[in-house]
C-alpha cells in the first residue's frame, strides 16, 4: 500500500518537474532535454526489438529518418496541414515502410538480420542524398510551416513558441513511451520474450513466431518514425545525416548497450548518460571524439551490462548487504 | 583504337584498381569474421591510420618503398595491441559489445589522427617511375593503377599460398571451421587468432598506402572505405575469402562504370545490389552460415 502511494507521489513530481522545467531551466536547457527525450524513445524503440525481441537492426535509422521527412514533405506540400496531421503522416511513413520491408526481414534473424537492415539503410541513405529535387539532397528539407497544434473551435496553440512546442512533444513522446510500455505488458508481450529466449518452444505452443516478430517490427518502426517525425518538426529541418545516416543508427545501438538492454528503460538512461556526455565535453573540449571513443571503451571493458546492469550490481553488492545487516543489528 | 573503346578500358583498369584495394581491406575483415567471429568496425580506421603512417615514413625517410614495407606493419602492431589488450577481455560478452569497442577504438584512431596530423589533406608522392603512364600496345595507362593491381595479385598469391599449402594455413582454415575442437587438439587457437587479426589489419594497412597517393591522406579516408568494404564483406557472404574476391571486383567494375553511365545515382548501385543478394540469399553470396 505505502508502495503505490510513494509511486503516486514520484509520479505526480515527475510531472511537475516536466511541467516546470521549462521555466526553471530556461530555453537552452529546454530544448536540450527535448533533444535527450527524442533520441531516448527512438532508443527505447529500437531496444524493443533488440532487448524484447533479439532482432538486431543496422539500420533503424531509417525509420526515424522516414517518420522525419514524411513529415517535413507533407508540411511543404499540402497548405493547411494541421500538426496532429503532419505527425501521422510521418507516422505512416514510418509503418508503410515496416509493412514492405518485414516479410523480408522477419525471415531472418542474428547477422543476417543486421546485414540486411544495414543495406536497406544505407540504401535510403544514399536514396535520399540523390534524389535530391525530392528530398534535397545534402541540404535535406528545412523552413518548411510549422501550423498551430488547433482544435477547432476550442483552442490553438502557437508551435513556434519552444515553451509551447515543448509541451506538445513531451506529451507525445511521454504517450509514445506509455504504449510501448505497455505492448510489453501484455501476453503478446510475453510471447515475444519468449521468442527471444527460445523461438522453437513458442512455436510449438502454437504461436506464430515470424508473426510475431513482424508485429514487433512494426511497432518499433512506428514509434521510431514518431521520433523523427518530431525531430523534424523540433529542428525544423531533416537531413540525410541527420535522420538517416549511419550514425543515427549506431546512435540508437549505442544508447541501448550503454543504458543496458535488459532493460524497458535502459536505453532512457544510455541517452541521458551519452547527451550529457556530449554537453559537457563540448563546452570543455574541441575531441569530442576522443573523451567518447574513450568512454565506449571504458563503459564496454568495466560495465558491459551498461547503467542499468551496474545498477543491479550496486544494489546487490553494496545496498543489499547493509540493508540485511541493519536488519539483522536490530533483531538483535 | 577508336577513343569510346580506349575510355571503357581506362574505367576498366581504374575499377580493376579500386576493386583490388577494396579486396585487401575487405579480406582482411572477411578473415577475423571467419576466424573469431569479430566484425571490427575499426578496420577501416587501421586502413586510414596505414596512410597516416605512411605519409610519416615518406617524409622521415624519402624513400616510398620503405614506407610500403613500415606503414602497415606499424599499423598491425596497434591492431594486435587493440585485439590482445582489449578485444580478448570482452570476448564472452558477445558481438554487440565487440561492435561497440570497435566503434569507441576508431573515433580514438580519428581523434588520434586529428591530433597528430591535423585535419587538411596531405599529398602523398610516388617514385617517378611509378608515376606518369605507359604504352601497351598503343593505349596509354596510368602506370600506379597498374602497379596496384599487380601489387595485390601478389599479395592475393602469398595470402594462397600461405593458407592452402603451409601447416600453419591449414590451421587457420581448421579453426574457422570449429576453433573449439582445433583448441582441444592442442593447438594454441588464441595465439593463431592474434596472428590471422594482425595479418588481417596488415592487409588494410598495404591497401591504405596503395591509396594514399590516389586520394590523398585525409580523415574522410575512413568513412569513405569502411563502408564499402563492409558491404563487399556482407554482399560476398562473412568468412568467405572467394565472395569479398569476386564481390569487390563486381564493386570495382560498377562504382568506374556506374560513374560513367548514371553518374548521380552510381553510389545506390552498389546498395542496390547488396539488398537485392541479401533479399534472395540472407548469408549472402558465398556465406555458409546463418
Amino acid at each position: 500500500m505505502r508502495n503505490k502511494k510513494v509511486q503516486g507521489i514520484l509520479w505526480v513530481g515527475l510531472i511537475v518537474i516536466l511541467t516546470l522545467y521549462p521555466k526553471i531551466f530556461g530555453i537552452y536547457y529546454t530544448n536540450l532535454f527535448l533533444t535527450f527525450a527524442i533520441f531516448a524513445i527512438y532508443s527505447v524503440s529500437f531496444n524493443l526489438l533488440l532487448g524484447y525481441t533479439a532482432l538486431f537492426s543496422f539500420g533503424h535509422a531509417m525509420f526515424f529518418g522516414v517518420g522525419g521527412y514524411g513529415t517535413a514533405l507533407a508540411l511543404k506540400h499540402i497548405a493547411g496541414l494541421s500538426l496532429l496531421g503532419a505527425l501521422g503522416i510521418g507516422l505512416l511513413g514510418a509503418i508503410v515502410l515496416a509493412l514492405i520491408l518485414c516479410p523480408i526481414v522477419v525471415r531472418v534473424t542474428g547477422a543476417a538480420f543486421a546485414m540486411l537492415h544495414l543495406a536497406f539503410g544505407q540504401l535510403m541513405y544514399v536514396l535520399a542524398l540523390k534524389l535530391r529535387n525530392i528530398t534535397g539532397g545534402e541540404d535535406g528539407i528545412g523552413g518548411f510551416p510549422i501550423p498551430p497544434f488547433s482544435i477547432p473551435g476550442i483552442i490553438s496553440i502557437n508551435m513556434k513558441d519552444p515553451a509551447n512546442f515543448y509541451y506538445f512533444a513531451i506529451t507525445v513522446l511521454g504517450v509514445s513511451l506509455w504504449i510501448m510500455w505497455f505492448f510489453t505488458k501484455t501476453p503478446f508481450g510475453q510471447i515475444q520474450v519468449g521468442v527471444r529466449d527460445n523461438a522453437m518452444r513458442i512455436e510449438y505452443l502454437g504461436f506464430k513466431v515470424p508473426q510475431t516478430r513482424a508485429v514487433v517490427y512494426v511497432v518499433a518502426g512506428a514509434f521510431a518514425g514518431v521520433a523523427g517525425s518530431i525531430f523534424a518538426l523540433f529542428q525544423n529541418l531533416i537531413s540525410a545525416d541527420g535522420g538517416l545516416g549511419i550514425l543515427v543508427s549506431f546512435g540508437a545501438i549505442i544508447n541501448t548497450l550503454v543504458g543496458g538492454m535488459g532493460s524497458f528503460l535502459g536505453p532512457v538512461w544510455g541517452a541521458a548518460i551519452m547527451q550529457i556526455i556530449q554537453e559537457v565535453t563540448t563546452r570543455y573540449t574541441d575531441r569530442v571524439e576522443l573523451v567518447e571513443g574513450l568512454i565506449l571503451i571504458l563503459i564496454i571493458l568495466f560495465a558491459p551490462m551498461g547503467f542499468v546492469g551496474f545498477l543491479r550490481w550496486a544494489k546487490q553488492n553494496l545496498f543489499t548487504k547493509t540493508a540485511a545487516k541493519a536488519k539483522l543489528e536490530k533483531v538483535s | 583504337m577508336d577513343p569510346t573503346t580506349a575510355m571503357y578500358i581506362a574505367q576498366g583498369i581504374h575499377g580493376l584498381a579500386y576493386g583490388m584495394i577494396l579486396f585487401l581491406v575487405a579480406s582482411g575483415l572477411t578473415m577475423i569474421f571467419g576466424m573469431m567471429d569479430i566484425l571490427n568496425l575499426a578496420h577501416a580506421a587501421f586502413f586510414m591510420l596505414s596512410a597516416y603512417f605512411c605519409y610519416q615514413f615518406l617524409t622521415m625517410t624519402g624513400n616510398f618503398w620503405a614506407a610500403l614495407l613500415l606503414a602497415p606493419v606499424a599499423t598491425a602492431f596497434f591492431g594486435i595491441l587493440m585485439e590482445r589488450f582489449l578485444l580478448r577481455r570482452i570476448q564472452a560478452f558477445g558481438l554487440m559489445s565487440q561492435l561497440i569497442l570497435t566503434v569507441g577504438v576508431s573515433l580514438v584512431i580519428l581523434a588520434g589522427v586529428k591530433i597528430f596530423w591535423g585535419t587538411e589533406s596531405l599529398p602523398v608522392k610516388v617514385p617517378p617511375f611509378l608515376s606518369g603512364l605507359v604504352m601497351i600496345a598503343g593505349m596509354e595507362y596510368p602506370v600506379y593503377r597498374l602497379f596496384i593491381i599487380a601489387m595485390s595479385l601478389v599479395v592475393l598469391a602469398i595470402m594462397a599460398l600461405l593458407l592452402y599449402k603451409t601447416r600453419l594455413g591449414k590451421i587457420v582454415r581448421a579453426a574457422v571451421s570449429d576453433a573449439g575442437m582445433v583448441n582441444a587438439l592442442g593447438i594454441n587457437v588464441p595465439l593463431v587468432s592474434t596472428f590471422v587479426f594482425g595479418v588481417g589489419i596488415w592487409l588494410a594497412g598495404v591497401a591504405g598506402v596503395a591509396i594514399a597517393p590516389i586520394l590523398m591522406v585525409f580523415p574522410g579516408l575512413e568513412a569513405q572505405m569502411g563502408m564499402d568494404a563492409f558491404v563487399v564483406v556482407i554482399t560476398g557472404g562473412f568468412g568467405s575469402l572467394k565472395g569479398a574476391f569476386i564481390v569487390s571486383l563486381i564493386f570495382g567494375l560498377l562504382s568506374s562504370y556506374g560513374v560513367q553511365f548514371v553518374s548521380a545515382l552510381a553510389p545506390v548501385l552498389m546498395f542496390a545490389f547488396m539488398a537485392i543478394v541479401l533479399a534472395i540469399r540472407p548469408m549472402g553470396l558465398f556465406g555458409e552460415r546463418e
